[in-house]
């Protein structure tokens, strides 16, 4: 009985020192370690290139700011393709337009993916730079299939949603968005020597003048090489006699008129309702252009340029662009997209 | 004893006053005087890539809106809002509310949380809103194709009216209103109300009934294909059809031959059935047409599953001497046919250029068979490049177990 007591004692004391303080008790805390936008940006190299853009332009304060902000974050391979390769290559650009392009890039808001409507293709949202992005989101196809969610601003997939920041969200994109909404296609086709053959033949055959007026347009613009193919030069445009070509075919073919598409908008269709073809026939001419996204070269496109649009009609020309960095110029009356092939010579535009 | 007394009395009041406490008094919502109206949106689209700048008709419905100075709604006796294009089956009871995890809204009412039609004449009109007779003036409103509600939306965003008119509703009737385009070319649009008289008619429960409406836009089937919305699954009806145009009906035996080759029902192999001619003016009813919901030889009186297809001739032109390959989709107008089996969701194995509807019949359990085949009566409306069905339908027998 005496032995019991002494156990029960044991016990009590026992209690005791469980009842003893302890120091390492450990509680679940929040994270404290999310960073800001600029911070984030910077830590990771996958966007070295895109943080010295911010830092170039001035933005780094604003970023690491109270927000909120939804970053679009290039990643490296996306300057890349632009032949920026070292944060030295932004020296090249001048310090207006990169703090434009850098300001188009962040959005002075909270945007998830969550929160673009289903489906919406062309959403606009103001960016920091003061003009509108152009959101897509393909969530579900109307035929059945599987739901996607592929997120696009202004054409860029991105290819990373959705990154929580102190200060707001982040996705990565797989392309740089290039605004130029200070010019008109015309005006940005004449900055760039390299399409100066396929600006020579738009005035020569009058089919210039309308670039200017408000569109919009979608421009397949054949650089100087791609036209030297199918024969045409500065020189050979200068001999032409106007009257004898048919100028809407073979200038004309380059121009989508009434109509804005991103090379992304193909994909974008694809999944929202099987579709991602638009066939048109050129204006004032009886040729037809069909363009679709070319899934083997990381989503360029191909147009396909046949005689007509019936059943008999044979084609012409196909062409795959699959340089998707030089695509989605976004001027103020429509896109210009690259083009490395030429489409018609001139003798297949010969009047007879 | 007394205190027993007082002790009874005190248990007796105070249960009273827990009925005193239950009492609510509860307002009923009542219109009086109703009229039933059901309301759709005709006005259709696809999503495309060539049509992805055009503006979206997704609206939102006001009746006897109040409008400030600037002429903005700022609210509204009834609010339809989330008006997306019809479905292709408007079914005879609101099944979207249970359902449907969207807020977009095939029809008004819909979805939407209102008082509905009483079952009149043995019809049921659960899918009629009670909305006030006499005069409303309506309004149509373009929003943006979001969640948010209408009266929420930034100011800017409420201004686009596309129609704004006055409608007269007599009492106790039946209504549809539909939204449509009315020139093709133009873009002209407006609403057509239809007074329905089904409810009125003799009509027998062992006849399924069926009226057509070609309520498409002037010039749409003379219109280039490339400006016309490209639905595969509409088949020969992608391209709209002629301004008059016969129809004709074919009567097959099973659903289980999902074939336009199967075996007809002896009597209806290309029977004429009725004419339609191109109205989108006057809310003239077309008469029904009917057939026997036994006709086949084979059904046994509760049960049949024979399937329907309705093909649309230019007049001229009938089943017999139909020039064009079965599968043929772009007939310039001359021939569109439409399937009706099933839930409108089968296609046919073979090869032919049938748009899909839900069969006219239903069979559902009721009493002690399951299935039992009841009949119905429908309206087939063709818009443009699309077909639509509207079924109404009796109450039946609920099932037994």
């Amino acid at each position: 009985m005496k032995n019991l007591k002494y156990l029960w004692l044991l016990a009590v004391s026992f209690c005791g020192l469980l009842a003893c303080k302890h120091d390492e008790l450990s509680v679940i805390k929040p994270n404290e370690n999310i960073r800001p936008a600029a911070d984030f940006v910077k830590n990771n190299y996958e966007t070295s290139l895109f943080f010295a853009a911010i830092e170039k332009s001035g933005y780094k304060e604003q970023l690491n700011g109270p927000g909120p902000f939804t970053v679009l974050a290039p990643t490296n391979a996306a300057f890349n393709g632009l032949g920026i390769y070292y944060p030295s290559d932004f020296d090249r650009i001048d310090a207006d337009s990169l703090k434009r392009l850098i300001g188009y890039h962040i959005l002075p808001r909270r945007l998830r993916t969550s929160d673009v409507p289903a489906n919406g293709v062309d959403v606009r949202y103001a960016t920091l730079e003061g003009t509108e992005l152009y959101t897509s989101l393909a969530s579900l196809n109307a035929n059945g299939g599987p739901a996607g969610n592929t997120l696009y601003f202004s054409g860029a997939l991105a290819s990373r949603k959705d990154v929580v920041l102190a200060n707001g969200v982040l996705h990565v994109l797989e392309k740089v968005m290039k605004p130029a909404f200070q010019t008109t296609t015309a005006q940005w086709l004449e900055q760039h020597a390299e399409y100066s053959v396929f600006v020579a033949g738009l005035k020569k055959f009058n089919l210039w003048e309308q670039l200017t007026t408000s569109g919009p347009f979608t421009i397949f613009a054949p650089d100087n090489d791609a036209l030297q193919e199918v024969g045409i030069n500065l020189e050979s445009i200068r001999d032409m006699d106007t009257s004898l070509y048919k100028g809407d075919l073979l200038f004309g073919c380059y121009l989508l008129y009434n109509r804005h598409f991103f090379v992304n908008d193909l994909r974008l269709f694809e999944a929202i309702n099987s579709n991602g073809r638009y066939k048109y026939l050129l204006k004032n001419d009886t040729h037809q252009m069909e363009i679709f996204g070319d899934y083997n070269s990381d989503w360029g496109y191909e147009l396909i340029l046949r005689t007509g649009g019936g059943p008999l009609d044979w084609i012409v020309k196909t062409a795959h662009s699959p340089l998707i960095a030089k695509n989605d110029n976004l001027c103020s009356n429509g896109l210009v997209h690259h083009l490395g092939t030429g489409l018609v010579s001139p003798e297949q535009a010969y009047k007879n | 004893m007394k205190k027993q007394f007082l002790d009874t009395y005190l248990f007796i009041l105070g249960f009273l006053s827990l009925f005193s406490a239950g009492c609510v008094k509860v307002e009923y919502s009542k219109i009086d005087e109703p009229a039933y109206l059901r309301v759709f949106n005709n006005i259709n689209y696809v999503q495309t890539l060539g049509s992805k700048d055009d503006k979206v008709p997704f609206f939102c419905m006001l009746i006897n809106p109040v409008l400030d100075d600037s002429g903005m709604p700022v609210s509204a006796g009834i609010v339809g809002d989330f008006l997306d294009k019809r479905a292709a089956y408007a079914p005879p009871y609101p099944s979207h509310v249970g359902t449907s995890i969207s807020v977009n809204n095939p029809e008004y009412p819909g979805k939407e949380n209102v008082l509905v039609g009483p079952v009149l004449n043995g019809f049921d009109l659960s899918s009629w809103a009670q909305v006030p007779s006499g005069k409303l003036r309506i309004m149509f409103v373009y929003r943006p194709k979001n969640t948010v509600p209408f009266f929420q939306l930034e100011n800017h965003l409420k201004k686009d009216i596309l129609v704004d008119t006055v409608i007269d509703l007599s009492v106790k009737e039946v209504y549809t209103l539909h939204l449509l385009q009315k020139d093709f070319v133009t873009k002209r649009s407006g609403i057509l109300l239809r007074q329905e008289n089904f409810h009125k008619l003799p009509l027998s429960d062992s006849l399924a009934y069926v009226n057509f409406y070609n309520m498409s836009a002037k010039g749409y089937w003379e219109a280039d294909k490339s400006l016309k919305a490209d639905n595969y699954r509409l088949k020969s009806f992608q391209g709209g059809m002629r301004d008059e145009m016969n129809v004709f009906l074919t009567l097959y035996e099973t659903e289980s031959n999902l074939s336009h080759l199967g075996e007809t029902v002896s009597g209806y192999k290309g029977k004429y059935v009725s004419n339609v001619k191109l109205n989108t003016t006057t809310g003239v009813v077309n008469s029904y047409v009917s057939f026997p919901v036994w006709a086949s030889g084979k059904s046994d009186g509760i049960k049949t599953d024979i399937w329907q297809r309705f093909d649309f001739f230019t007049p001229g032109m009938d089943i017999a001497n139909n020039p064009f390959y079965h599968s043929s989709i772009d007939n310039g107008g001359n021939w569109a046919a439409v399937n009706c089996l099933a839930k409108g969701q089968t296609g046919l194995t073979s090869n032919d250029n049938g748009a899909l509807l839900p069969n006219l019949l239903v069979n559902i359990h009721s009493g002690t068979y399951n299935p039992k085949t009841f009949a119905t009566v429908n309206t087939i409306e063709v818009v443009n490049g699309e077909v639509y069905l509207t079924t109404i339908q009796r109450k039946y027998a609920p099932p037994i177990y």
